[in-house]
């Protein structure tokens, strides 16, 4: 063996922070696990395969579809006239990957892709529980999943728009699409202004997960998700 | 929203004490100094919830998610998600009989037990 012209020149930053204590929760997660295991309410072989899906979702998908709908004319009408097939272009396939399988409660395969127009802005819901296009979005953020907003995003979508810090103005329509079991939805929102030039990697870091449910537009200079703190509802709707 | 069985009104003291004590991700990233916005057990959580929704017999969907939305609003309020997802999910099996309480007590000191003697090799 020669030596090569290169020094080992080890990195000796420390190593990033952990937790260092065991949590009850960490516990408690594993504990229930075993148990239901034990007792039958499913395989640990079916879990497994479960986690390690669930650890290859994100947001990212979702972000290169709407990019590359921008920037390719063709690309936009195959996303919007077959979502699925959009998806598995983006790396996302709703038949084939999740392991849960075809027509299971918690990944449905009826994905269409919702276009905003100038005049049109679209946000996505489940009224009934909390379903999300996780294959193309990755896992729902907490407020998704809540009674308050489920309840009263389709009462009052401009109200709770405006909540999320995004002012609809009165001449754009808003519609809100109700997923279900057998339906899932994300929006593409319209290209923002002051993109002109970008490539599909700079048009993609400026979609957001918030962009996709339609809490959020795209913004130039804007890669991330606003903090949502869940707090009660100021005016709930009552329990029925 | 209803639910076959009111689970609020069951009590599970184990998961009370659990509540009590604290040790929710976002204080523990704080007392460590780390950026991870949730806990790993997450995803761990979530193949749960999946594996459940496929099985369907034992904690139905729809049922599962009632339980989650009444107990994460009610009496584990004050914890975060998904903390709250967590805890509400071991109340409704406690709750629906799926599971034993003591036995979740058992088997909850046996894990500590377990990781932590690996904590020290």
């Amino acid at each position: 063996m020669t030596d090569t012209a290169e020094t080992h020149d080890h990195d000796h930053r420390p190593p990033a922070p952990q937790v260092h204590e065991i949590s009850d929760f960490e516990v408690l997660e594993i504990a229930l696990r075993e148990l239901a295991i034990e007792k039958g309410l499913f395989t640990a072989e079916d879990h497994r395969r479960y986690t390690e899906y669930f650890e290859t979702l994100g947001p990212v998908p979702a972000a290169r579809l709407v990019a590359k709908a921008w920037l390719d004319p063709d690309f936009k009408a195959l996303a919007l006239a077959d979502g699925l097939a959009a998806s598995r272009e983006v790396g996302a396939d709703w038949l084939e990957a999740p392991p849960t399988g075809f027509g299971t409660p918690s990944d449905f395969t009826a994905f269409v892709v919702l276009e905003d127009t100038p005049k049109l802005h679209h946000v996505i819901v489940c009224t009934l529980c909390s379903c999300y296009p996780r294959p193309i979005l990755g896992n729902s953020p907490e407020w998704y999943r809540t009674p308050n907003y489920r309840r009263r995003i389709v009462r009052s979508p401009r109200a709770v728009l405006a909540e999320f810090g995004l002012i609809i103005p009165e001449d754009v329509e808003i519609r809100v699409e109700d997923s279900n079991s057998k339906n899932r939805f994300m929006v593409l929102p319209v290209r923002p202004a002051g993109t002109d030039g970008w490539s599909e990697d700079q048009l993609a870091e400026i979609v957001t997960r918030d962009c996709c449910i339609g809490v959020a537009l795209p913004k130039p200079g804007v890669t991330s998700n606003a903090p949502r703190d869940v707090h009660p509802a100021v005016n709930p709707v009552p329990t029925h | 929203m209803s639910t076959d069985q009111d689970v609020a009104t069951v009590t599970v003291p184990t998961l009370e004490r659990i509540v009590e004590h604290g040790q929710v991700w976002p204080a523990l990233t704080e007392k460590y100094g780390v950026a991870n916005p949730t806990p790993p057990w997450k995803s761990s959580l979530d193949a749960m919830c999946d594996a459940l929704d496929k099985e369907a017999k034992a904690l139905p969907f729809l049922e599962r998610r009632d339980d989650e939305d009444l107990l994460s609003q009610g009496v584990y309020e004050s914890l975060p998600f998904p903390e709250s997802q967590l805890v509400s999910l071991a109340h409704s099996f406690v709750a629906r009989d799926l599971i034993d309480e003591e036995a979740l007590a058992g088997r909850m000191k046996d894990v500590r037990a377990r990781l932590e003697d690996q904590d020290v090799c």
